[in-house]
């Protein structure tokens, strides 16, 4: 048999062609990739990016000047006033008492992107599993290719969502959006109960540490003491610090007269096999599909559940329910509330 | 009229909208509750349970059992490797008479029959060597097997023992980024590939329903057990001590049906963390009540559901490759048939990757199904090797009756060890057969991931031949 | 008024929909849809009624494809369908779109719901979902027996009066219980018992609200429409195919089909 090469030779040759095809194909940092990114067109980027932050100050009502925007976007106050001038010429938006506003068309431009960009973050907390610290990345990057066809199809899949996973509300097809209602935690006074209605995501850090806490909307917060340095309330009966720098990044809503949630609830991944509880409820972190086939299959408040046995490796465990039995996850248990029921001999 | 039609339904969804946005983020929630809470004040008004748990308490003690530390696993095992013994050993002897009749006996009599009416000798070549005998083949292969181990593998489903595969392997598959029902899919694979691809519809997370029809190829499945079985004796058997021989060559089958499940998990692992990001989503899973099945329904439905639509799809797609095999050794070009050219012109290579032309156009024609490999390697190795006395000529695939017979041919085709490792090897990591590719879009409706599944197996499949024969050579 | 037949002639209502959704009509002179929780034995009452042997495995998900078979009784005609065994009719899945489609736009004379008698609590989720979108339809109380052998007891005249419907308990496995259920398709399908579905009412205050300003503004545009609070509450979830029904009109057919003296 006629070989052609030495074996060493021809082992190179192929480690070589191996790492040639991983650095062009390799998810995110491969050739291709960087080709496909590079593709996006920087100044509509730049450009759409503006817009958002325009409307979000209109939406919150803050004067938006020169150097909030340069500092926003990160650009030099030079770039900044080019842009400016450009938008001014494209007719998006127009300068009143020293502080610029947008026009009609430069906000139905915005709430396009605005629609987009939630309904994308929308799709990836509840249709994927990547991880919340990314959604709102992803979502920039999305925003500025999806077209508004792709993104109505997507949202209808998804049953038409009228908040994205922060707690904001997303723009209807026909840019229509509520008014804005909500306050910022660092406002609230001592005694207070309010709901969380939006995380703002951004700067990163900010909005890391604050789902290290494990906050989200829907929670219930109560305040319990207020000073210039730190605030100190109970999310949902758990006790949490925040200093108001931080809390100035979490909305709420006020409640008006209800029982504040006085303590931490149990979770149903606790249980142990021939354990009874009844559901309290489910956490917010468990959207989406996987949130209603729980729902379906009856984990629903009110109701009575017991461990039942566990998996040959331990997770997932089988709980019985409405009598039938169900297969969990412990990652899934963990965002189950429940209340033991008293023990039975 | 229709402008106010479509004026007044405008109104309508932008008060709907408006709404929602009043009623908040937990509405669909609500709505849930407020059913179920009426469910459960009528049960509570209509349903009266004494609290005899006697038969419950039955169905409790199978499940503590079956999914308990030490037996779970074993059980599991032991179900399988007893399913697979009687597929194997109850299709022998249908097989063997399926052969007798489609292949030893309607064969010669439909070519005795083409020359008493005059056919010429390519139609007649084209016709019964190639499609009619390519059909007759899978027929005969395919059918007994996938007739025993489907019904067997859906009366472990109707009994309410395959959730709870899926729910001891859960945690498995979850650190593989994938679903415990993979587990299912890829033991259906077991079987074909086809069915496999199929059962992935019980996973209702879109990424990790692809992420088990990607990797289900890593299933060796039923057609390719034969192939393995035959070359692990002559080759890995053949280097062994005589009385080990038996022993070591089952013991590289097994190794590589493993190796397949290990490559199942690590290309799911991979896939769940590149093109297919995300952590595995949901597990939710109804263990349904142990219910005793009825035997004759699930054998007649299990037969009209599965193994006939497997095997019609089949048969269809081995008649074009069967006129493609008869015709490739029978055309000439310049005193060279096609499959002499190309093997000549891929030998090179090949040899590069442990494996022969031969091999290489054996699996890009026998495309249609695993099981005409074999005959398909023989009858092109007798074709290039010019071999004389074995066979039945160029482009009529043949089996020999004898391990040693085939042995000879395979020698004299050039095959050492090396080539021997190397066809399991390819064996197992290879495109799917034309009838799983074909099912694979059928199920995902996409070009793009039919390409993958198609493509992705192969390269890995070369890339893995490609190490084991430089590294083989470069320590030998 | 509301549970009137059309028209005592005319063999099924809205064929031209049942069409469009895969059904072939000929020579039929009633539809009845079955729908159900997964591993109840639904598809076993299927095949005792039809004849056919259709399988299911117990996997929900399974079946997406719907089937179909017949029988006669009384000199009528009945065609099956067997839907897809869903859990829910909420969640977006495909199989919960099949059944949901298929119970509203294709109006279904008569729709058996098919529980399981052991967990009739989880399985009357989807029973109340199925009575919000329809007013005839007839509970198939299946797996008496070994709800029995449990010592679990259902009272079924008193879940017919709460659910509003007629209820035939039955053991599909041995073929218990069919005649009465073919009697009773045949009591709803004739209009010879008249349905009085149970439809939930104890949302929140802020929800009912909601739904009849939504209702109030449907029943103007879509007069007739048999489950406006219903539809009213699709809307609430965002569920696309109602918003194309609604704004293509297709659910005006729906209400129109059931007026007594159509006013176009």
């Amino acid at each position: 048999m006629l070989m052609t090469a030495h074996p060493g030779i021809t082992l190179l040759i192929g480690i070589s062609g191996l790492l040639a095809l991983a650095a062009a194909f390799w998810p995110q940092k491969g050739l291709l990739a960087r080709i496909a990114r590079g593709r996006l067109n920087t100044q509509r980027v730049l450009l759409e990016d503006a817009l958002k932050f325009f409307f979000d100050c209109e939406y919150k009502n803050i004067s938006c000047r020169l150097n909030s925007i340069a500092g926003s976007l990160h650009i030099s106050a030079d770039s900044a006033t080019r842009l400016l001038s450009r938008l001014r010429s494209m007719g998006l938006i127009q300068l009143q008492e020293d502080s610029f506003r947008l026009t009609d068309a430069g906000r139905s431009y915005a709430l396009r992107i605005i629609r987009v960009h939630r309904i994308w973050e929308r799709y990836l907390a509840d249709e994927t599993s990547i991880g919340q610290m990314e959604w709102h990345g992803e979502a920039d990057l999305k925003e500025h290719h999806l077209s508004l066809e792709a993104a109505d199809q997507l949202a209808a899949q998804m049953g038409n969502p009228v908040f994205d996973p922060h707690g904001d509300p997303i723009p209807s097809a026909r840019g229509e959006l509520p008014a804005y209602t909500g306050q910022p935690l660092s406002a609230l006074k001592e005694g207070d109960i309010a709901r969380i209605i939006h995380i703002e995501d951004e700067p990163r850090a900010i909005y890391a540490q604050i789902v290290a806490l494990g906050l989200y909307p829907g929670m219930q917060v109560y305040v319990m003491d207020i000073t210039e340095e730190r605030i100190q309330f109970a999310a949902n009966g758990e006790e949490c610090v925040l200093a108001p720098f931080f809390a100035a990044n979490i909305t709420v809503e006020k409640l008006s007269a209800r029982e504040p949630i006085q303590q931490k609830a149990e979770l149903l991944s606790s249980l142990k096999a021939g354990e009874s509880a009844t559901i309290k409820g489910l956490s917010a972190n468990c959207r989406g599909q996987q949130r209603r086939r729980l729902m379906d299959l009856g984990i629903v408040p009110g109701a009575q559940i017991t461990a039942s046995f566990r998996s040959a490796s331990g997770d997932p465990v089988a709980y019985r329910v409405l009598g039938t039995t169900i297969a969990i996850r412990k990652s899934q248990a963990d965002n189950i509330f429940i209340e033991r029921s008293d023990a039975k001999p | 009229m229709e402008q106010q039609h479509d004026k007044n339904s405008e109104n309508i969804l932008s008060l709907a909208n408006n709404l929602r946005w009043d009623l908040g983020v937990n509405l669909h929630d609500a709505v849930v509750e407020s059913i179920y809470e009426d469910a459960s004040r009528i049960a509570r008004k209509t349903v009266s349970s004494k609290g005899n748990k006697a038969a419950y308490n039955l169905e409790r003690k199978i499940d503590q059992l079956v999914t308990s530390r030490w037996l779970g696993f074993p059980i599991m095992l032991l179900m399988l490797a007893l399913v697979f013994w009687l597929t194997i050993a109850g299709a022998n002897v249908p097989s063997g008479l399926l052969a007798a009749l489609l292949l030893d006996t309607v064969h010669p009599a439909l070519k005795s029959f083409a020359a008493a009416a005059g056919l010429p000798w390519w139609l007649d070549g084209v016709l019964i060597d190639g499609a009619y005998l390519a059909m007759a083949w899978v027929v005969a292969v395919m059918l007994p097997p996938m007739a025993i181990f489907f019904p067997l593998f859906t009366l472990l489903e109707d009994l309410g023992y395959l959730p709870r595969v899926a729910f001891n392997m859960d945690s498995l598959y979850r650190k593989a980024g994938a679903h415990g029902k993979q587990a299912l899919t890829m033991s259906m694979g077991f079987g074909c590939n086809a069915a496999g691809v199929i059962a992935a519809r019980v996973i209702d997370s879109p990424r990790e329903r692809l992420i088990a029809i990607i990797t289900n190829n890593f299933s060796l499945c039923n057609g390719r057990w034969p192939t393995q079985i035959l070359i692990a004796t002559i080759f890995i058997g053949g280097a062994a001590p005589a009385h080990w021989a038996g022993l070591v060559s089952a013991g590289a089958v097994v190794g590589i049906a493993v190796l397949g499940i290990g490559f199942s998990l690590a290309v799911s692992w991979a896939l769940s963390r590149s093109v297919l990001k995300g952590e595995a989503s949901a597990f939710s899973l109804e263990l349904p009540p142990y219910r005793p099945p009825r035997i004759w329904q699930t054998l007649y439905t299990s037969l009209i559901d599965r193994t006939i639509f497997v095997l019609w799809r089949a048969i269809v797609f081995a008649i074009p490759a069967g006129v493609v095999i008869w015709l490739v050794a029978n055309v000439h070009i310049g005193g060279q048939s096609l499959a002499e050219y190309f093997i000549r012109w891929a030998d090179p290579i090949a040899l590069l990757f442990g494996l022969n032309g031969v091999i290489f156009l054996a699996y890009i024609i026998a495309i249609p199904a695993n099981e005409i490999v074999i005959p398909t390697v023989l009858m092109l190795t007798v074709v290039s090797a010019g071999l004389s006395g074995v066979g039945a000529g160029a482009g009529v695939m043949f089996e020999l009756d004898s391990i040693g017979a085939t042995e000879e041919v395979l020698r004299a085709g050039g095959w050492t060890l090396l080539t021997g490792v190397n066809l399991m090897l390819f064996s197992l990591l290879h495109n799917p057969c034309s009838t799983t590719i074909y099912t694979i879009y059928k199920e995902t409706n996409s070009l793009k991931w039919t390409l993958v599944s198609t493509f992705l197996p192969i390269v890995l499949g070369l890339a893995i031949c490609f190490f084991v024969t430089q590294l083989w050579l470069l320590t030998a | 008024m509301r549970d009137t037949h059309p028209c005592e002639n005319c063999p099924v209502h809205h064929t031209e929909n049942l069409i469009r959704l895969g059904i072939a009509m000929d020579r039929v002179d009633y539809v009845v849809a079955l729908a159900g929780n997964p591993n109840t034995g639904k598809s076993t009452v299927f095949n005792n009624l039809t004849g056919l042997r259709q399988h299911t495995g117990n996997w929900p998900g399974k079946t997406v494809v719907r089937a179909e078979g017949g029988f006669s009784f009384n000199d009528k005609r009945y065609k099956v369908v067997d839907l897809p065994g869903t859990y829910s009719l909420l969640s977006t899945s495909t199989d919960e779109e099949v059944a949901r489609d298929f119970i509203l736009f294709g109006r279904p004379d008569v729709t058996v719901i098919v529980v399981d008698a052991t967990r009739l609590e989880r399985n009357l989720n989807l029973a109340l979902q199925i009575l919000e979108i329809t007013d005839r339809a007839v509970l198939c109380l299946n797996l008496i027996d070994e709800a029995r052998r449990h010592e679990i007891e259902v009272d079924e005249r008193a879940l017919s009066r709460e659910l509003g419907i007629p209820v035939v308990p039955a053991e599909a496995r041995q073929k218990i219980g069919m005649e009465q259920l073919i009697a009773k398709i045949e009591e709803v399908a004739s209009g010879k018992y008249i349905c009085r579905p149970h439809r939930v009412r104890n949302r929140s205050a802020r929800l009912n609200h909601a739904i009849e300003q939504l209702s109030k503004r449907l029943s103007e545009q879509f007069p007739g429409l048999p489950n406006l609070n219903w539809v009213a509450l699709r809307l609430l979830e965002g569920d696309q195919r109602i918003i194309d029904a609604v704004q293509s009109g297709e659910l005006g057919k729906l209400g129109a089909g059931l007026l007594a003296a159509p006013t176009r």
